[in-house]
């Protein structure tokens, strides 16, 4: 479903993605896991473009979307088509970005209604049924600003599916919460694991990573340093950077 | 009581009611009008700052230098008594008009433009993630933040607008500070008509802020983060 190949990303003179070679496939629940800093966000946000690559090409759906310094792959899809499979891309964030001024239904509701021009019942149907789904059906008239962070992120993952996304990406989606509101937001992850949706989870809950992951991306510096089942990659991991790594997320005490 | 402070009464209530008719007239619909068509303008202004067009940026840069570099009395006399020279006749309300509208649209696109780069990036990144175009992004999700956070400095600005509709009276317009010069001329006491003008202005100003206030917390209820 995405595949991108040889891709780098700098900031300046800065390389924070190396040579990165990547594929996710239909179904797949794909977690990103490393230290911080180690570009995991930034890969991530290569597949929807809120970051463009410096070099290399990516596919969605067999599409060329963006291809730099590769000629070699040929033309990508004019910007209008990629901005509109880049957004069949869902996206949940680490701080949420709630819109604060929109109740919850209307936060949910906004983008099958301007961007889908769904009439305005039928996009409140959408959002209703979605909020049922994250367990939110009684907050759908609060504003963002009055729920617990646990309970904003549940609204925004049902805002990111309520264009019936092709992929679900989320970015270290528990990292802004209290330990005690972790918990409800990963129930609704797992969720959608079961349902079969596609998904990459960039996280730091290595047991969750463990539990609902098909494969475990380990990056580090920029590179992917292993690509490998939960199994190979928490208990046999190839590379003494990872183990390093998981003895350190160890929880303590 | 002496005869003068009889005389001083006098005059200040009979003048009480052309001044507050002139205020109600002219001076606050001066404001009024020349603030609406200066936020429209202000909005325009602000967009084309922060477009990806060069050239509307340039545009936008060159009519706000103009306006702030010089003063707004010396603009209100070149559209008032200088376009006539090329043939530009306007009467005195239009004249101000035109020229406190462009004095708001450049002072405050400013405000709006900061208030819209003061809107988290966030909003920006998850309403691209849902497929929003940067118009449907700018319409349904950074304005309506942006102006809750420009409602201060835009009431602040509204009421110094009030104030300034006084330099009117330099290019004929029979606002309140006009006809407080009328009366005085005829009258004499500069200091009882001035210090009553000034009254009056007092007092629309006040009514002003406490329509600001009401605006203000109507406004900022959902965004106490």
């Amino acid at each position: 479903m995405i595949e991108i190949k040889n891709v780098s990303k700098s900031f300046g003179t800065l390389e924070v993605l190396k040579n990165i070679n990547l594929t996710i496939n239909k179904g797949e629940v794909v977690c990103i896991i490393g230290p911080s800093g180690s570009g995991k966000s930034t890969l991530l946000r290569v597949f929807n473009n809120l970051e463009r690559i410096t070099s290399g090409a990516l596919y969605i759906d067999g599409k060329l979307l963006d291809s730099r310094l590769e000629e070699s792959e040929g033309i990508p899809v004019p910007p209008n088509e990629a901005f509109e499979i880049y957004s069949q891309l869902g996206m949940v964030f680490q701080r949420f970005n709630l819109f604060p001024h929109m109740r919850v239904i209307e936060n949910v509701m906004l983008a099958p209604h301007v961007v889908d021009k769904k009439k305005k019942e039928e996009s409140k149907a959408v959002a209703l049924d979605l909020l049922g789904k994250v367990g939110l059906l009684d907050k759908a008239k609060a504003y963002p600003v009055q729920l617990s962070g646990g309970q904003q992120q549940r609204v925004a993952i049902a805002r990111a599916l309520a264009r019936n996304p092709k992929i679900m990406l989320f970015d270290e989606p528990t990292s802004a919460l209290d330990p005690e509101l972790v918990g409800e937001v990963l129930e609704v992850i797992k969720l959608l694991a079961n349902e079969g949706m596609t998904m990459v989870i960039v996280t730091h809950e290595m047991t969750f990573a463990r539990e609902v992951a098909d494969r475990v991306v380990f990056i580090d510096e920029g590179s992917i340093i292993e690509v490998g089942t939960p199994k190979e990659i928490f208990e046999n991991p190839r590379h003494k950077r990872i183990k390093t790594f998981l003895n350190r997320m160890k929880p303590s005490g | 009581m002496s005869d003068s402070m009889i005389r001083i009464g006098g005059i200040l209530l009979s003048s009480f009611i052309p001044l507050l008719k002139a205020g109600i007239m002219y001076t606050v619909p001066l404001a009024i009008i020349s603030f609406t068509l200066g936020l429209m303008l202000a909005f325009l202004t602000a967009l084309a700052r922060i477009s990806s067009n060069k050239l509307l940026r340039s545009v936008a840069r060159f009519y706000v230098w103009i306006i702030r570099g010089t003063p707004l009395l010396v603009q209100l006399f070149i559209i008032f008594y200088g376009l006539p020279g090329i043939g530009v006749t306007l009467n005195a309300f239009i004249s101000a008009v035109i020229g406190f509208t462009l004095n708001v649209g450049a002072y405050n696109s400013e405000t709006i433009r900061a208030a819209i780069q003061s809107i988290d990036k966030g909003q920006w990144e998850a309403s691209k993630s849902l497929g929003l175009s940067r118009g449907l992004t700018l319409r349904y999700v950074i304005i309506p933040q942006a102006l809750t956070v420009a409602v201060p400095p835009l009431s602040n600005a509204f009421i110094g607008l009030v104030k300034d509709t006084s330099l009117a009276a330099a290019i004929t317009v029979t606002e309140l500070f006009q006809v407080a010069q009328q009366i005085t001329a005829r009258t004499y006491e500069p200091l009882w008509l001035y210090t009553e003008a000034a009254i009056i202005y007092l007092f629309f100003c006040s009514i002003l802020t406490y329509f600001q206030a009401l605006l203000e917390n109507k406004t900022k209820k959902h965004l106490i983060t």
